[in-house]
């Protein structure tokens, strides 16, 4: 008969097991509603593929008397062969037992035929007084594999690996909090070794999440894109009545105009999280900490996130030449390259000139009700290296934190340029992304040319961080 | 659900921007199981028509009844019936304006050959405009609609489509004031004597203006041959102003509304036909583009053929518990004259912590729980009972009580004389001198309520500061 695995994680209470099972099961529900140790009752969390399981965690409840267990198995059997046995004769007996309400939880769906994953925290010492745990748990005669997940600063998982060797067929170390999802998924693997009828629907849940992840990484680089367009091309209007006064309008304007960006990339962050089911970092937001007074337009962001002059003069050179070149093309070579060349310097100006000058208030002409005015869109290119550099920045810590994360997110820095990364020509047609961004929906070329750009980037900027990162 | 590609394209684009407001995750579970549930019933995955009716479908027949591309376009067909009828209406009075005869000079074929052609002219401009885009006419629309038009809710797509939409509407009211036009002729001819001629100040020779009407008749000249001007036509029909009398044969001059009427319905009329049946065509063609390159067209094919992956949500519904409730506050001072129980190993690397919480020279210190046996902590117990004083029972704080700590505090309290006061004292992790922090703290302390001993207490303690 073919039936779902299921996986209990036991263990001692509070050393990281809802932890583990929170980032397994992508879910930060877990992590944040309960107080250690007080995981009272099972719970089940399937991995499901359209509404078909593929394996089942089962979070538990710690031990709370496992000496006094120990003691009553040991009275009650004979031999070895005896022992599945005597353990379910002991939930049985104590099912009703409030005193054994927890070992009657975690033990019931081993005996109902699940693997045991037992937690233990490897950066407190080995003590003997955990044998009485694993001694029950051997008892049960099922597949079972040991995680030794750090919580604290100090390492002892050697010891420990040592001793849960003696008791449990796989010993495997999980920092629940930190790590990678490749090892998610190198951990999901050996729950598949450790029965042969388990390999294969825990090797095809294993695609199903590396694939998973692979799609929300281009589903994240669309959002951005999506919001980079909106953003660079975003105007504020209001009417300028007659004998209004214009520097109070343009204040006005700009405010709004402001307000409206910050909103917007707020409104991505949102998404980007809620794209990898981190439910509860919003509650965060005020931790959420760029370092103080660096928002969308300070000088602090502009440094950490925008590029240089010479960058903006090089890249809008490359960006140039590609427009020019077309002409180039259309007069079949005729022109000798000066399509390009004049192209390449009309984009070099322009990014300089307007380098700095994010905004600008321009009137529409005079009618009955006053003038038209508009404020936007942006014209500094360095606004659009600013807002993805910092999207960027937020999908990379969002994509690569663990549901069991309780820290709040921080946004960091680093001493070289993300954009290194980039083939001069990805730099181009970045350039030329960000200069001509989609007008409406309807814009389907310019479209798919800044999500490509923008997918570029993401990859690049995985790239750098994999090499920056501590 | 709409089948013709643009209320589809609005109707898509529509729910498009109310699914903005889902989340991916609901999105992708909705689409992947709405499809593989159509391919099961139908064989093959749905297309946007199809994906869009079964959306209405699941949120039952008021939604469906609603369609949203009807708001859209409602205002643009009353536009475009407005324009056919005021069409209507010019062309006739055109028409008769052209064919005005008082009997005293004649109507000039010149005139409506010019405005045939000047129909033509008009046709083509407003086809080229649309096909390049531009919009001179869009300071009169808002948000897709004319300003002045009252509807409820504009569809943004409208925008994009506002130059084919306009020029349709264009070509509509032009073929109306065509056709009206050429009825008026024909009426005019059937119930009036026309008398048409031809004059101009240049010095052109009646030759020449039989070439251009023969030029001008080359669509049908050779196979209705009485619809062309004869040379003799163009020569007796052409007048002076200051010419005298009346022309010798009335009856040839009307001989010319075979020439007018193809010419109005070959120039004027037919090309508005072919062009608003173009302008029909490219403005399905657009919107089928707009369609397939719709932003949310690639993301609801993605959704429709990629596996729904659901790991995050509980097999059962019921919500988790809340997070915390409340400590107490306090606990008695330290040391007290009691005895030190070190419980599963807690403070056993800190060997002058006894007398930071044990008054006295010789504090008795003894060890309980963890790697103890039951038999141990019961041996524990007995002999603690036996000094008849406080219990001072130091614990991991960092780990959160287990029940074995509460039978040991159980079998203290039937153990001790009645009142003997029993002290948890939870130490932040091990050899570490700050105190538990306050969260853990508040733990111990909860779990100290539960008991509902009121000699249990919870204390705080910190080795820095008793080393102070």
């Amino acid at each position: 008969m073919s039936q779902t695995p299921r996986f209990a994680v036991v263990g001692h209470p509070n050393k990281g097991k809802s932890s583990s099972v929170a980032t397994l099961a992508q879910n930060d529900d877990i992590a944040i509603a309960l107080e250690p140790g007080t995981t009272r009752d099972s719970r089940h969390y399937p991995l499901s593929v359209d509404g078909r399981p593929l394996y089942e965690l089962i979070d538990t409840p710690g031990f709370q008397r496992p000496r006094r267990v120990l003691a009553w198995l040991e009275q009650h059997s004979q031999s070895a062969s005896d022992r599945p046995d005597t353990v379910r004769a002991f939930v049985t007996q104590h099912r009703d037992d409030p005193r054994f309400h927890d070992e009657c939880e975690l033990l019931t769906p081993i005996l109902d035929g699940a693997g045991i994953i037992y937690v233990v925290d490897g950066s407190v010492p080995y003590s003997s007084e955990h044998e009485a745990e694993m001694n029950i748990l051997r008892w049960t005669g099922r597949p079972s594999l040991a995680l030794i997940n750090r919580i604290g600063e100090q390492d002892h998982g050697e010891r420990w690996r040592a001793a849960l060797g003696q008791y449990f067929q796989i010993v495997r170390h999980f920092d629940a909090v930190h790590a990678p999802f490749d090892t998610h998924l190198g951990l999901l693997r050996s729950f598949g070794q450790l029965a042969p009828e388990w390999e294969a629907p825990l090797d095809e849940a294993i695609n199903h999440l590396a694939e998973q992840r692979q799609r929300r990484q281009q589903q994240a680089m669309r959002l951005i894109a999506t919001t980079l367009a909106a953003m660079l091309t975003r105007v504020q209007s209001a009417t300028l009545p007659v004998g209004g006064n214009r520097d109070e309008l343009e204040h006005g304007l700009r405010q709004r105009w402001r307000e409206w960006q910050r909103q917007r990339e707020q409104g991505l962050r949102r998404d980007i999280e809620g794209l990898y089911l981190h439910h509860h970092l919003q509650r965060q937001e005020s931790d959420l900490a760029w370092e103080p007074g660096a928002d969308l337009f300070s000088e602090t962001t502009r440094r950490a996130w925008g590029v240089s002059r010479t960058y903006l003069a090089t890249a809008g050179f490359g960006a140039g030449a590609l427009g020019g070149a077309g002409v180039d093309a259309l007069t079949a070579g005729h022109t000798l390259g000066a399509g390009a060349l004049v192209g390449g310097l009309l984009g070099a100006a322009g990014s300089l000139y307007y380098a700095g000058k994010l905004d600008r208030l321009k009137l529409g002409p005079l009618s009955s009700g006053g003038q038209r005015a508009h404020f936007g869109p942006v014209r500094d290119p360095q606004f659009g290296y600013v807002v993805l550099g910092r999207a960027l920045e937020h999908w990379y810590r969002v994509s690569h934190r663990n549901h069991a994360g309780r820290d709040p997110l921080t946004l960091g820095d680093a001493d070289s340029h993300w954009l290194e990364q980039l083939s001069r020509s990805q730099r181009q047609t970045l350039q030329k992304a960000l200069q001509n961004p989609p007008r409406d929906d309807g814009d389907s070329k310019r479209r798919r040319a800044l999500e490509q750009a923008v997918s570029e980037c993401g990859d690049a900027f995985l790239q750098w961080r994999t090499q920056t990162s501590p | 659900m709409p089948s013709s590609p643009l209320p589809l394209l609005l109707d898509f684009d529509h729910q498009y921007h109310r699914d903005q407001r889902q989340s991916a995750d609901f999105l992708h579970r909705r689409d992947r199981r709405l499809a593989l549930d159509y391919q099961r019933r139908h064989g093959s995955l749905p297309g946007q028509a199809a994906w869009l009716g079964e959306i209405g479908a699941a949120s039952g027949p008021e939604q469906s009844k609603h369609a949203d591309s009807a708001a859209g376009l409602r205002g643009w067909r009353r536009l475009r019936l407005l324009f056919m009828a005021l069409g209507a209406v010019l062309g006739v009075l055109t028409m008769l304006g052209l064919l005005y005869y008082d009997g005293g000079r004649r109507i000039n074929v010149t005139l409506i050959v010019a405005m045939a052609l000047l129909q033509l002219l008009l046709a083509l401009l407003t086809s080229a405009q649309a096909m390049v885009g531009a919009r001179p006419w869009r300071g009169l629309f808002r948000d897709g609609v004319p300003r002045w038009w009252p509807l409820p809710e504009p569809a943004p797509m409208l925008r994009l489509l506002q130059p084919h939409l306009a020029a349709r509407i264009a070509h509509g009211g032009g073929l109306a004031f065509g056709l009206c036009a050429l009825l008026t002729l024909l009426t005019q001819v059937l119930i009036k004597d026309l008398a048409f001629g031809w004059s101009t100040t240049l010095q052109a020779s009646a030759a020449g203006y039989h070439e251009l009407m023969r030029a001008l008749a080359w669509p049908w000249r050779e196979w209705l041959p009485g619809a062309v001007p004869s040379l003799e036509l163009v020569e007796r029909s052409r007048y002076f102003r200051l010419g005298q009398g009346a022309p010798a044969e009335p009856a040839l001059l009307g001989g010319w509304w075979p020439f007018l009427a193809m010419l109005w319905a070959v120039y004027a009329v037919i090309p508005r036909l072919l062009l608003l049946a173009f302008g029909s065509w490219q403005l399905r063609r657009r919107a089928l583009a707009l369609l397939r390159d719709h932003p949310g067209h690639a993301a609801l094919l993605e959704r429709f053929n990629t596996a729904y992956v659901e790991s995050d949500r509980p097999a059962d519904h019921e919500p988790l518990p809340a997070s915390r409730s409340p400590g107490i506050d306090g606990g008695p001072a330290l040391p007290v004259p009691g005895t030190l129980i070190r419980w599963a190993g807690a403070g056993a690397g800190q060997p002058g912590l006894a007398r930071h919480l044990i008054q006295g020279d010789e504090p008795l210190v003894l060890n309980a729980g963890g790697a103890a046996s039951l038999e141990q902590d019961a041996e524990t117990l007995a002999e603690a009972a036996q000094c008849n004083r406080p219990l001072v029972i130091v614990t991991r704080g960092w780990e959160p009580p287990t029940g074995e700590l509460q039978d040991f505090l159980t079998d203290a309290r039937q153990r001790c004389a009645a009142g003997t006061p029993l002290i948890l004292v939870p130490l932040a992790a091990d050899g570490d001198p700050a105190p538990a922090r306050d969260d853990t703290l508040a733990q111990w302390q909860r779990f100290a309520l539960r008991q509902k001993d009121p000699r249990l207490s919870v204390a705080g303690f910190s080795v820095a500061e008793a080393d102070q």
